[in-house]
């Protein structure tokens, strides 16, 4: 065999170190090709590897349903505030702060975290929802400055987080909202919110500017995840894009809830939603009246939530049964997101979700147990 | 210079595609499963110890390709032998033979490592996992032992091991 072999090299003219060569020529070829091929999926998944597991560490010590119902079942907000504080996520933050503050903070660090461990590909969105603690403590200033309080009474709205804290800190000296927008001419806020300045100076309250900060705050969300190249970024901009139908949503429920019309909701409508796009959305602002918004959702996918929730608010008249239903809604969706991709960015939008839902829950639960003798069953179906 | 015939340099060929390919694919999934790890340890100090077990998992690969490069390089005579003694075929096996060993590490280490790093993501979540991931974690292996067997025994029958 061997000489048939020699003879082989030897009919194609080849010596045996140009065979030898050629025999090294296909191994480098062979070699590169499934490097190529197998490198692919490896370069795919390696950035979220760290952050998967620093996210699910987290998730596993989020409140397991037995935890909650302990919670509940406790007599006042002073053993719920005990309870969190031997719980070490919540310790922390509690020895610090009061109950809503600590929950507050502990959701801001939530974010800051995620987006600091978020793989460089998807940061961008997380690095925008990082950022609502500036826009909520903006919106508490606001307000603060609207009802007259006292700077020490300011300062305790704020939440201590946020890039911009130390300056809205500073900022609880002034006398009036005017003075806060001017104040913020530095920040990325300047414009909007000098925008709705007008119409604040006009009718004398503060919802155009609080509803100016939400929607550029939304419009900023949609746009930093609206191309979506691949899977993860399809799931994010799926999860984002939820998320601002259903803030959409519930401010055109609110406001027909209240009577108003498509001229007074449309400025403060982000029109570039999701699944709700503009020619929809014009639709749903234009309904006589709540009900008919529900209607007008059919065949979009927030149709079923909402409809489920007709016979409750049609027996309480409140539109707060429409807002827990799209909560569940978006939480339930996100939960359906966060198991699409496990080697991917579903591990980091599960816990987001988990743990905005468990601060949720203990905000419920801490304002049920201030107030007295309300029932432990009606917590429970409040919470989400 | 050492003469080398042509079936001992073909087998040379054959020792660096086994620990080449079968390092590669032990590198790629030992550095999943150690970033996945790290991560775990960043959040819980406790997992360490775990840790350091799903990300050796895929080390097997690469120790399966080391050992058949070295039996390669011995029975060729290019380790203390005479290296012009190995005959075209068994030069030519001996390619087989690292293809074998090679590739099967190369996707065995980085299923494995995948698998690992997926488990140890398993376990900071929930304590509990860690028998089942140990297990899902093992399943890769499969494909390497696979690679192993048939490069001995190519070895065996195509005359390197005589």
């Amino acid at each position: 065999m061997a000489d048939g072999i020699a003879t082989l090299i030897s009919a194609l003219g080849l010596t045996q170190e140009t065979f030898l060569v050629f025999c090294i020529l296909a191994v480098l070829i062979v070699g590169a090709v499934v490097v190529i091929i197998t490198s692919r999926p490896i370069l795919d998944i390696y950035p979220y590897l760290n952050p998967s597991a620093r996210v699910r560490a987290r998730k596993g010590r989020l409140f397991d349903e037995k935890q909650i119902s302990e919670l509940v079942e406790t007599n006042d907000v002073e053993e719920v505030e005990n309870y969190l504080k031997g719980i070490p996520e919540y310790a922390d933050v509690l020895d610090e702060y009061p109950l809503d503050k600590a929950l507050d903070v502990e959701r801001a660090n939530t974010y800051d975290f995620v987006a600091r461990v978020a793989p460089k590909d998807i940061k961008d969105p997380f690095v925008v929802m990082s950022k609502k603690s500036d826009i909520d403590n903006i919106k508490s200033l606001l307000t603060a400055k609207e009802v007259g309080l006292n700077p020490d009474e300011t300062r305790e709205l704020l939440i201590p987080c946020g890039s911009l804290y130390d300056e809205l800190e500073s900022l609880a000296d002034v006398d009036n909202v005017t003075d806060v927008v001017t104040s913020l001419d530095n920040t990325e806020y300047a414009a909007v919110l000098e925008d709705a300045l007008p119409q604040y100076e006009d009718t004398n309250m503060i919802l155009p500017l609080e509803s100016a900060l939400d929607k550029y705050y939304l419009g900023k969300l949609l746009r930093s995840s609206d191309v979506p190249s691949d899977e993860n970024k399809q799931i994010l901009y799926s999860y984002v894009g939820t998320q601002v139908d259903v803030a959409n949503l519930k401010l055109i429920i609110r406001a027909k809830q209240d009577g108003l019309d498509y001229d007074a909701i449309s400025p403060y409508i982000l029109e570039e939603g999701y699944q709700l796009r503009d020619w929809k959305l014009k639709d749903l602002m234009e309904s006589p009246d709540v009900t008919n918004i529900v209607s007008g959702l059919e065949g979009t996918k927030y149709a079923e939530a909402l409809t489920d929730a007709i016979p409750v608010y049609n027996e309480t008249g409140s539109v707060a049964v429409f807002e827990k239903a799209l909560d569940v809604y978006s939480s339930q969706y996100s939960k359906s997101l966060a198991s699409k991709k496990p080697l991917g960015i579903g591990p980091i939008i599960g816990y987001l979700n988990q743990k905005e839902s468990e601060i949720k829950n203990l905000k419920i639960i801490a304002r049920a147990k201030r107030e007295a003798d309300f029932p432990n069953s009606k917590i429970m179906e409040m919470l989400i | 210079m050492v003469e080398i015939g042509l079936g001992a340099a073909l087998a040379a060929i054959g020792a660096g595609v086994a620990i080449g390919f079968a390092g590669l694919g032990s590198g790629l999934g030992q550095g999943m499963a150690a970033a996945g790890s790290v991560g775990a340890v960043a959040e819980d100090n406790d997992m360490f110890a775990r840790g350091i077990i799903f990300s050796a998992l895929p080390e097997t690969q690469a120790i399966y390709g080391f050992l058949v490069a070295i039996l390669l390089l011995v029975f060729s005579g290019l380790l203390g032998g005479n290296a012009t003694k190995l005959t075209l075929e068994a030069g030519i096996i001996a390619i087989g033979v690292g293809a074998s060993i090679g590739f099967a590490g190369l996707g065995s280490g980085m299923g494995q490592g995948m698998a690992a790093a997926s488990s140890v993501g398993a376990i900071v979540e929930d304590n509990d996992m860690f028998a089942r991931g140990i297990i899902f974690s093992a399943l890769p292996e499969t494909q390497a032992i696979y690679g192993f067997l048939i490069a001995i025994l190519l070895m065996v029958f195509g005359g390197i091991l005589a």
